[in-house]
C-alpha cells in the first residue's frame, strides 16, 4: 500500500461534536450494514428472538448467562423497550466492569504474557475493573498505562511495559498493534513488503522506549514489586536489514520519530549529564530530565491521532460483533477493509464522545445488526457482512462462572457456613486456563481440541453439578410437575431458552426410563453443560 | 470436512483416519473402518504416511563422549573410540550397539546454535526459534501433527514421553497439543472415563441429540469442530489399549534393553506402527557440570541400547524409510574439562544425529577442529537443521504459519537445507 491509500485509511478525524440532531450512532450502523448487503447480495439472518438475545447480550456486556428467574421474567416482559432496558440495566450491573476488564486484560496480556512475573496480576486485574466501573475515558486509562506512574503493589498502570524489561522493540510491537492497529514487526528486520512501513519507523517508535527499565525492588506475597524506570541516555540501534547482518556491525542510534510524522523535538540535555547504562536496582527510580515514553503517551492517545480512535473502534467492534470493520483488528490495512464509511463514524463519534466506551457498547447492542440471530447457511463463525451474529467460543472466565450459575452451584455455595473466595472456585482454575484458555488457531478461529472434551468427559465438571437443597438438580427432582414441564426449566436455565417440544419429549424419555431419575437426571444437566449450544455465544 | 481437498487427498486421508493396523506382533489394536473393505490397503496407505522420533537427551549430551571424540587431545577426556560398522567412522566406546548401526544413521558434527542456557535452547531445539516475547512458536511435534498428521485420528498426533519442552502447540492451537505419556505408557490426567460404560454409552446418544437440534438451524462450522473434538474422545476410549505395553514389552525387552528409556523407544514404535505422527521420548540427565565422565558411562549405554533397538526394529519392520529418528538436546558440552570434571554448556561446534526418511545413511557431516573447539567445516545452524528435517519428512521448510496476520515460515527466513544429508 502506498503513502496515498494510508493517508486515506488513516484520515484524521475533525472534532465535531455530537449535535442533538445527529441521529444515533445505531441507526448508521444498520444503515452501512444494510448498504453493503444490498451491494454484496448477501440475505440477513432474521432478528433473534428474544431468548437468543438474552443470552448474547448477558454473555457479551457481563460475562454470564441470566439465571432461570431473570430469564423467566425478561421472556413474560411484554413491553416493547425491554432490549434497551435491559441493555442499560447490564451496562450498569456491577458485573459489567469485571467482564469488560477480562477483555481488555487479555488484549493486553493474554495467556502467556512475556516476562514471568506478569503471569499473576491481581492488582492490575483491578485497577483495570475501577476504570470501567468509573466508567473513566479510554483515552485516559491507557494514557495512564503507557505513562506506568506507581508501584506494581499499589498501582495498575506500570504491569503493562514491566512487560517488557529493556526489551524496547517488543514492547513498540505490542503497543502499535494493540492501540493503533498496526502490524510494525516487519519492519523490524526489513521494510515492509507490502505496507508503506520502514525500517526506521520501527526504530523510531522502539527509541521512545529505549531507556525503560524494570526496576524490582522486592516481592509482596509472591506479587513483583516494581516500578518503571526511564533511564537520561540511551539509544536503540538500528542495524540495517536482518538478511545483511554480520557479526559484531555496530549500529546506528535512531532517534525517536512519531509514525508518519515528525521526529521528537528533544530538548538538550544538561551539560553535567552522564551516561546510565542502568538503574540502581531497590530504589525508586529518578524522572529522567525529558520523557521520551510520556511524548508517546501523549501522541498515541491524542484525539488527533489518526489511528487510535479507529483502532478502538474497530477492536471494541470486533469484540460484540465478531470481527472488525478492519479484519484483522490488529492490521487496519484498506484491502482488510469492508466498511470504510461506518469505521469512520464510529471513529468519529466515539472520539467526540470522548472515548466513553458504555455509550458505543450501548449504542452497538442497540442495532440491529447486533440484534441478528445466528441461525442460518452461513458456516463462517464470523461472517463478512455482519449477516447473521457470529459464533463465539466462551472464555474460561465465562465457561466456569456461567456453568456454576446454571446448575446453582454458586446457589447452595452462598449457603455455606465459609462461602467460597474468589470467582474461580469448584474446579482447578488452571486446567480452565489450559483447556479452554486460547481456544484458538492462531488466527484468532476456534480450534477444537481432544483435552478440552477430555476435561468436560472426564474432568471435573461434573463437580459442578450441584446435587444440594437449592441447586437445579435438587429442585427438579423434587418438582412434582410432568417431566416435559420440568424439562422446560432445565432448558431455560442452562441454555436461556425454552425447550422445543422434539426436546421436551426426547429428554422426558430419558429422565423417565429405568430407575434412578438422580443419576439420569445429572448425565441429562451434563449433557446441557457440555454441548456446542452451551460452549459458544450465539 | 474441506470441502477443497481433492478426492485422493481425500482418500488415503481417510483411510488414515480410520485405519485398522495390524501389528507384526499379532493383534489388530485399532477400530477399522470399512472404507476400502481390505485392512491390507490401509495398511499400505499408512506405511506411506511419514512419520518422526525425536530421542531427546535434556541437559544437553556430550559430544566428546559419544560422536565426536578427540582422542589424546586435553579436551578428549578418558574414554576411548571403537570401530563402527562404517569404516572410519569411530564413536565411543559407551556404544557398542550403535557402532552396529553406523550404517542407518548420519551424524552432524558441526552443529552451531544460539542458544547457551537450557531454557532457550530446549526452546530453540523444539522449535527452531529463540524464545520470543510476542510470538508463540510451535515445537516440531505439533508442526508434524499438523503436516503429517492424520485427520480425525484415533490417537492424537503428538505425543510425548517423558520428555521436556514446554512451547506445545504454541499459537497452532489446542488441535496440536502434546498428549503426554511416561515410560509405561501410563496416560495423562483425564485421558480416562471412570463412568459406567452403559451409562456413558446413554448420555452420549442424548448428547448426540442435542448436537443434532442445535445443527438443525446453525450450519456454523465451529459447532462441527466441538463435535468432532468431542468424538475424538469417543474414538481415543476405544483405542486405549496401544498405551497398555506390557505383553508386547515381554517379547522386545532384550532388543531395546530393560530401561525407562528402552521401553519409551518400543512404545514410540508402536505408536507410530498405530498412525501417530509424531513421538518424542526423553531421557534426562546430561547436564554433567560435574563429572560428566561418570555421568555419560551412567546415561549413555542404557539409551544406546534403546536406540539401536529402535532402529532395528523400525528396519526390520520396514518403518524405517517413513520414520525420521532425530537425535539431539538443546545444548553440547565444552571441550574443556573443568575442575569437578565437568563440561560446561557449548554451542559453538557439537553433534546431532538423524535417521530414517530421506536421511543418507551411514555418513558423517562436518568437521570440527582438532580440539573440537570450532567447526572446521560445514557449519548447521538450527535453521539449517530444522529445515534439513521438515525436507527430508515431505514438508516444505518455507511453509508459513501465521500467528495473527504476521507468517512465521517453519523453518526461520534464511536457513537452508543441508541437501547432503538426503539421499
Amino acid at each position: 500500500m502506498n503513502r496515498l491509500l494510508l493517508s486515506l485509511l488513516f484520515v484524521s478525524l475533525p472534532l465535531v461534536p455530537v449535535r442533538a440532531a445527529d441521529p444515533p450512532l445505531r441507526n448508521c450502523i444498520d444503515e452501512q450494514v444494510k448498504a453493503a448487503w444490498a451491494r454484496e447480495k448477501v440475505k440477513p439472518a432474521p432478528l433473534a428472538d428474544d431468548a437468543e438475545f438474552l443470552r448474547r447480550v448477558h454473555l457479551d456486556i457481563i460475562g454470564i448467562i441470566p439465571t432461570y428467574d431473570e430469564a423467566k421474567a425478561f421472556l413474560d416482559d411484554q413491553s416493547p423497550d425491554k432490549r434497551a432496558k435491559l441493555i442499560d440495566r447490564l451496562l450498569e450491573h456491577p458485573r459489567y466492569a469485571l467482564h469488560q476488564a477480562d477483555e481488555w486484560d487479555q488484549v493486553l496480556f493474554g495467556r502467556n504474557p512475556p516476562g514471568y512475573e506478569t503471569q499473576r496480576r491481581p492488582t492490575f486485574q483491578r485497577w483495570l475493573q475501577e476504570q470501567f466501573a468509573k466508567n473513566v475515558p479510554y483515552d485516559k486509562w491507557v494514557a495512564d498505562i503507557l505513562k506506568a506512574e506507581g508501584t506494581t503493589v499499589d498501582d495498575g498502570p506500570p504491569w503493562f511495559l514491566a512487560q517488557y524489561d529493556r526489551q524496547p522493540e517488543d514492547a513498540a510491537e505490542k503497543i502499535t498493534q494493540t492501540f493503533l492497529g498496526v502490524q510494525l514487526q516487519c519492519a523490524r528486520c526489513h521494510d515492509h513488503p507490502f505496507e508503506a512501513w520502514k525500517q526506521v519507523d520501527f526504530y523510531g517508535v522502539a527509541a521512545f522506549l529505549a531507556r525503560l527499565q524494570v526496576v524490582q525492588f522486592d516481592k509482596k506475597n509472591n506479587e513483583l514489586k516494581a516500578m518503571i524506570g526511564e533511564r537520561n541516555t540511551g539509544e536503540v540501534l538500528f542495524t540495517g536489514p536482518a538478511a545483511q547482518q554480520t557479526p559484531g556491525k555496530k549500529g546506528e542510534p535512531i532517534k525517536p520519530k512519531f509514525l508518519q510524522g515528525e521526529a521528537l523535538a528533544e530538548p538538550a540535555p544538561p551539560k553535567d549529564l552522564k551516561e546510565e547504562r542502568s538503574l540502581p536496582a531497590s530504589k525508586a527510580p529518578a524522572k529522567p530530565y525529558f520523557s521520551r515514553k510520556d511524548k508517546l503517551a501523549e501522541w498515541i492517545t491524542a484525539k488527533d491521532n489518526p489511528y487510535f480512535a479507529r483502532a478502538v473502534a474497530n477492536r471494541v467492534w470486533a469484540q460484540f460483533m465478531g470481527r472488525g470493520l478492519v479484519h484483522p483488528v490488529d492490521n487496519m490495512i484498506a484491502k482488510n477493509l469492508t466498511h470504510p464509511e461506518l469505521l469512520t463514524a464510529c471513529a468519529q463519534q466515539l472520539s467526540a464522545q470522548n472515548f466513553d466506551l458504555k455509550w458505543y457498547i450501548r449504542e452497538l447492542c442497540n442495532s440491529q445488526t447486533y440484534q441478528l440471530s445466528s441461525t442460518g447457511e452461513v458456516e463462517d463463525a464470523r461472517p463478512t457482512w455482519f449477516e447473521r451474529a457470529r459464533v463465539r467460543p466462551l472464555s474460561a472466565e465465562e465457561l466456569l462462572e456461567s456453568w456454576r450459575q446454571a446448575t446453582g452451584y454458586d446457589a447452595v455455595a452462598a449457603k455455606a457456613p465459609k462461602p467460597p473466595q474468589g470467582r474461580f472456585h469448584g474446579v482447578t482454575w488452571d486446567y480452565m486456563v489450559r483447556f479452554f484458555g486460547q481456544p484458538n488457531n492462531g488466527t484468532g478461529n476456534f480450534q477444537g481440541g481432544l483435552q478440552e472434551h477430555l476435561y468436560l468427559n472426564n474432568g471435573e465438571v461434573s463437580r459442578l453439578i450441584a446435587t444440594d437443597k437449592g441447586s437445579l438438580h435438587q429442585t427438579l427432582l423434587d418438582d412434582k410437575r410432568p417431566w416435559e414441564e420440568r424439562v422446560d426449566q432445565l432448558y431455560l436455565s442452562i441454555l436461556t431458552r425454552p425447550a422445543k417440544p422434539a426436546e421436551k419429549k426426547k429428554f422426558a424419555e430419558y429422565l423417565s426410563s429405568g430407575d434412578k431419575p438422580a443419576e439420569r437426571l445429572r448425565e441429562a444437566i451434563w449433557v446441557l453443560l457440555t454441548c456446542s449450544e452451551f460452549r459458544f455465544n450465539h | 470436512m474441506n470441502p477443497r481437498c481433492r478426492p485422493a487427498d481425500h482418500l488415503s486421508r481417510r483411510a488414515l483416519l480410520k485405519g485398522a493396523l495390524a501389528t507384526t506382533a499379532g493383534g489388530v489394536f485399532m477400530n477399522w473402518g470399512d472404507l476400502f473393505g481390505s485392512a491390507a490397503h490401509a495398511k499400505d496407505v499408512a506405511k506411506e504416511q511419514k512419520s518422526c522420533i525425536l530421542i531427546w537427551l535434556n541437559g544437553g549430551a556430550s559430544q566428546f563422549e559419544t560422536f565426536d571424540m578427540k582422542v589424546g587431545r586435553p579436551t578428549g577426556g578418558p574414554l576411548r573410540p571403537i570401530q563402527t560398522n562404517v569404516v572410519g567412522a569411530q564413536i565411543c566406546e559407551l556404544m557398542p550397539k550403535m557402532a552396529q548401526q553406523m550404517d542407518k544413521v548420519a551424524v552432524i558434527r558441526s552443529m552451531r546454535t544460539s542458544q547457551i542456557d537450557h531454557p532457550g535452547g530446549i526452546h530453540l531445539m523444539h522449535t527452531g526459534y529463540g524464545p520470543s516475547a510476542n510470538v508463540r512458536y510451535p515445537e516440531i511435534g505439533a508442526v508434524c501433527a499438523k503436516f503429517l498428521g492424520r485427520e480425525k485420528p484415533d490417537l492424537p498426533n503428538f505425543i510425548k514421553i517423558s520428555s521436556n519442552g514446554d512451547a506445545g502447540a504454541g499459537f497452532l492451537g489446542p488441535n496440536y497439543q502434546p498428549f503426554g505419556l511416561d515410560h509405561d505408557g501410563r496416560l495423562p490426567q483425564f485421558a480416562v472415563s471412570n463412568l459406567d460404560p452403559k451409562i456413558e454409552a446413554n448420555r452420549n446418544e442424548l448428547r448426540n441429540f442435542a448436537e443434532d437440534s442445535f445443527a438443525l438451524d446453525r450450519k456454523v462450522e465451529v459447532a462441527g469442530m466441538h463435535r468432532e473434538a468431542y468424538e475424538s474422545v469417543r474414538r481415543l476410549q476405544k483405542t486405549l489399549k496401544v498405551f497398555d505395553i506390557e505383553q508386547e514389552w515381554a517379547k522386545h525387552r532384550d532388543l531395546y534393553g530393560d530401561t525407562k528409556i528402552g521401553k519409551g523407544c518400543m512404545l514410540a514404535r508402536r505408536l507410530v506402527e498405530s498412525g501417530v505422527a509424531f513421538v518424542e521420548v526423553g531421557q534426562s540427565g546430561y547436564d554433567t557440570h560435574a563429572d560428566n565422565f561418570a555421568g555419560h558411562k551412567g546415561l549413555v549405554p542404557p539409551m544406546d541400547h534403546a536406540w539401536a533397538g529402535l532402529l532395528t526394529d523400525l528396519h526390520q519392520r520396514g518403518m524405517l524409510k517413513n520414520t525420521l529418528v532425530v537425535w539431539m538436546g538443546e545444548i553440547g558440552r565444552t571441550p574443556s574439562i573443568n575442575n569437578r570434571s565437568g563440561r560446561d554448556h557449548y554451542v559453538r561446534a557439537w553433534t546431532t544425529v538423524l535417521a530414517g526418511a530421506r536421511i543418507k545413511p551411514g555418513i558423517v557431516y562436518g568437521e570440527t577442529d582438532l580440539d573440537g573447539k570450532d567447526v572446521k567445516d560445514k557449519p548447521v545452524t538450527e535453521g539449517d537443521f530444522f529445515a534439513t528435517i521438515y525436507k527430508s519428512l515431505g514438508i516444505n521448510p518455507n511453509k508459513e504459519n501465521f500467528q495473527g496476520v504476521r507468517p512465521i515460515p517453519l523453518a526461520p527466513f534464511g536457513s537452508n537445507v543441508v541437501e547432503d544429508l538426503l539421499a
